[in-house]
This record gives structure tokens, sequence and C-alpha cells, in this order.
């Protein structure tokens, strides 16, 4: 598939990569988009055409990069948007899992694995909660006062996984999808144990997605704001 | 259908004679008996789909049995099952259910030839090091190996079991019994 452009059919874009659905509902579209293309339906919503287009992009594709920099939107943006994933992953998918899950272990004879692999979904569980609250209490905070450039302060960005020393939480949750590919063993209800790993693998694609626009477009963006500062 | 490799290891004469009648008679299937598990034939030993022992064999070498209890069929004097991986034969079973049985196991084995995750020896000490929670540089010294074969070992191990991560390796490491599950 082509970049998407602001001629686009927001349509063509979701039905090619579905995965882009919870993106356009981080932005309060809601399915049933007709044919009109992304710059109508940016226009109709209020919403910056070139900032939903380079969100949509890096999304979609692993090497992109704005070109056209940041013109026409700032970090508090980016922030929003960040902040409604985090809650899309805390509301909506993180216990959407854990309930399909709990389910499939009720509903499965106990000659399995499941409950270890429920200890290590858990563990990724926490360390995301962890992370969001870090989003939430230091990082996020930081560059926006930066932004808005009244007493900054030390600025300690860094970029989300970039320097972590443990592994990362795309690293656990590829885990934990090959260890249902690979290692399940025993006897389960398939149907539900589909849902699960349906579910994780698209929490994970949503991570590894978001993870680029955090490390290609928060993180520079943070760098030249810490640049700017100390300049002054 | 490909021919399983099958090891019986037991101190029990009649039973390995039985078993060895059975299994030719049954599947035609040749198999090897051991009476205990030595330290010089474990590699030819592990190389079996499946392996067949009594309780008391199972306990005098527990520690080669249980990493690969998922393909150890144990033959037990009661159907009391606690433990979620390995198979169990109950010896005072009637005919008909003790040959459906070890026909399953068979065929069980023949479906899953022990490939893929089968680790050597060496990258399970690695592994349950790992899942200790040991750091490379603790995890040469304790084996007497260099931080470059822990490395290359890890690089190993993953490449095998597609488990990156320490959690994941960790709960790799008890669902094979590799370390004790009260550890986590």
């Amino acid at each position: 598939m082509a970049l998407v452009t602001p001629e686009t059919k927001l349509c063509d874009v979701i039905i090619e990569e579905p995965s882009v659905i919870t993106v356009i509902n981080r932005f309060g579209i809601a399915l049933g988009v007709g044919d009109k293309s992304v710059r109508t339906i940016c226009r109709q919503k209020d919403i910056d055409t070139n900032f939903f287009l380079t969100i949509l992009n890096a999304y979609i594709y692993e090497s992109f990069f704005p070109e056209n920099g940041f013109d026409s939107f700032g970090a508090q943006e980016i922030i929003d948007y960040l902040k409604k994933t985090n809650q899309s992953y805390l509301r909506y998918q993180l216990p959407n899992i854990e309930r399909h899950f709990k389910a499939l272990i009720d509903h499965s004879d106990k000659n399995n694995n499941l409950p270890l692999l429920l200890n290590l979904y858990n563990e990724v569980k926490e360390e995301i909660t962890k992370r969001i609250d870090n989003d939430n209490n230091h990082w996020f905070a930081e560059i926006l006062r930066h932004e808005k450039d009244v007493n900054p302060g030390n600025l300690t960005i860094k970029a989300s996984d970039a320097d972590s020393t443990t592994d990362s939480i795309e690293d656990k949750l590829s885990d934990l999808k090959n260890m249902f590919v690979i290692h399940l063993r025993g006897d389960y209800d398939r149907n539900l144990c589909h849902a699960v790993l349906f579910a994780i693998i698209s929490l994970e694609k949503d991570i590894r997605q978001n993870n680029r626009i955090r490390n290609h477009i928060l993180y520079p963006l943070a760098m030249a704001l810490k640049k700017a500062s100390s300049n002054n | 259908m490909q021919t399983a490799n099958i090891a019986v290891i037991t101190r029990d004469t009649i039973l390995a004679i039985g078993l060895k009648h059975l299994m030719r008679n049954l599947f035609n299937i040749k198999v090897s008996v051991y009476d205990s598990v030595e330290e010089s034939q474990i590699t030819e030993l592990a190389n079996n789909d499946l392996l067949i022992t009594d309780s008391d064999g199972f306990s005098a070498n527990s520690g080669f049995f249980i990493p690969r209890r998922s393909r150890t069929l144990i033959i037990t004097s009661s159907e009391i099952c606690d433990d979620s991986n390995g198979m169990l034969l109950n010896r005072y079973a009637d005919e008909a259910s003790l040959i459906s049985q070890l026909t399953k196991a068979v065929d069980q084995s023949r479906d899953t030839p022990n490939t893929v995750n089968d680790l050597s020896q060496r990258e399970i000490d690695v592994l349950s090091q790992v899942a200790s929670g040991y750091t490379n540089k603790e995890i040469a010294d304790n084996l007497n190996i260099s931080v470059n074969t822990v490395l290359t070992h890890r690089k190993n191990i993953t490449a095998k079991l597609g488990i990156k991560s320490v959690s994941g390796l960790s709960v790799y490491a008890m669902m094979n019994g590799y370390i004790n599950s009260t550890l986590h």
C-alpha cells in the first residue's frame, strides 16, 4: 500500500490495514466512515490533517519518518494521542485479554500450562501499567513543560525503551505469543484460546507501532525542544 | 508414518520382556532395554521419541526424566495423576484399555518427533541459570565457561525456543521442570 495522503479514502486504509481501527478511534472516528477522503473526514472532525497522516503513516510503515517536520502540530497533540492510546490499553485491551484468559483457564481442564502463561501476561501487564504511570508523571509532563517554556528545569527525556537494560515490553509480548504458538500443551478451549491469542497479537502490534510514534516522532521533537531551551 | 525410537528403562525383567514383545507384535517396533540411566548412555537415551519406565526407574533417575516428561510413559500401580505433563499407564488396568493407552502413547511419539524443542544438556544448564536470575558473568563462573560461550548458548536457546526475555525463559523452564516453580 502507498503512503496515506489527504486524498486517500479512509475506508481503503482500514480495509487494507484493519489494525488502524484502534488508531482512528483515538481520533474520535468511528467505523462507518463512508467513502470519504482523509481530508474531508479530518475537516468534519476538526482534526489536523497533517498530524493525522503523520500518526497513521508512522503506525503503518516501519521506516516512515515525517518529512515536512512538525510545522502544524506540536508535542501537545502527540501526547494527547499517546495518552488516549495508553487509556485504551488500560480500559479495553488489557482487561479484554484478562477476561478471556481467565475464562480460558476456567473452561479448560487442568492438564496444560496456561496458568504459567497467565503469570507471564500479568508481568507484562504490570510493566505496561508502570510505563503508563511514568508517561503521565514524568515523560509527558516534562516535554510539555519544555514546549511551554515556563521554567523548564532539567530535561531528563529518554526514548522510551532505548536505553533500558531489562527486556522490553515488546519482547515479552512476543514471547507470550510464541509460548502459545510453539509451546502450548494439553487440552484447552480452542475458541477462547484463539480469542486470547488474537488479542495478545493485536496488543503486541499496537504497542510496537505506537513505539515508533514515541521514538520517531515524540522523541526527536523532545530533543529539539531540549536543544532550543539550552540555547536560550 | 515414521518409526518411533522407543526405550524401556526398568530393572523389572518381566516388565521389560513383556513390553519388548508387545511393541514388536503390536507396532513392529524394536525397543531398546536399559536397566538404569548411566551417564555414558544419556545422549543415546535422549534420542528416543518415547521413554517407558516404571515408578522405581523414574524416581531413581528423576534428573533425566523430569526434563523429558512430555515423552515419558510411567508404568504405575494406580491411576492417580498429579503430574500434568507426564503420561501414566496403570499396570493393573484391563488388557483392552492398557493396549489402547499404549497405542496412544506410541502414536503421540510418532506425531511429535523429538526435534525443535530439544535443548542440549549444556543449554538446559544455562537456561536454568538464566531462569534462576543469574547474570551472564555469574553463569559463566558457575559453569566454568566463558561469557562468550554463555552468550552463544543463550542465542541458540532463543533460536530453538522462540523466547527472548528472561521472564519468558523462566516460564519455559518452569513448564519443563528445569527449575522449581516456587522460585517465582
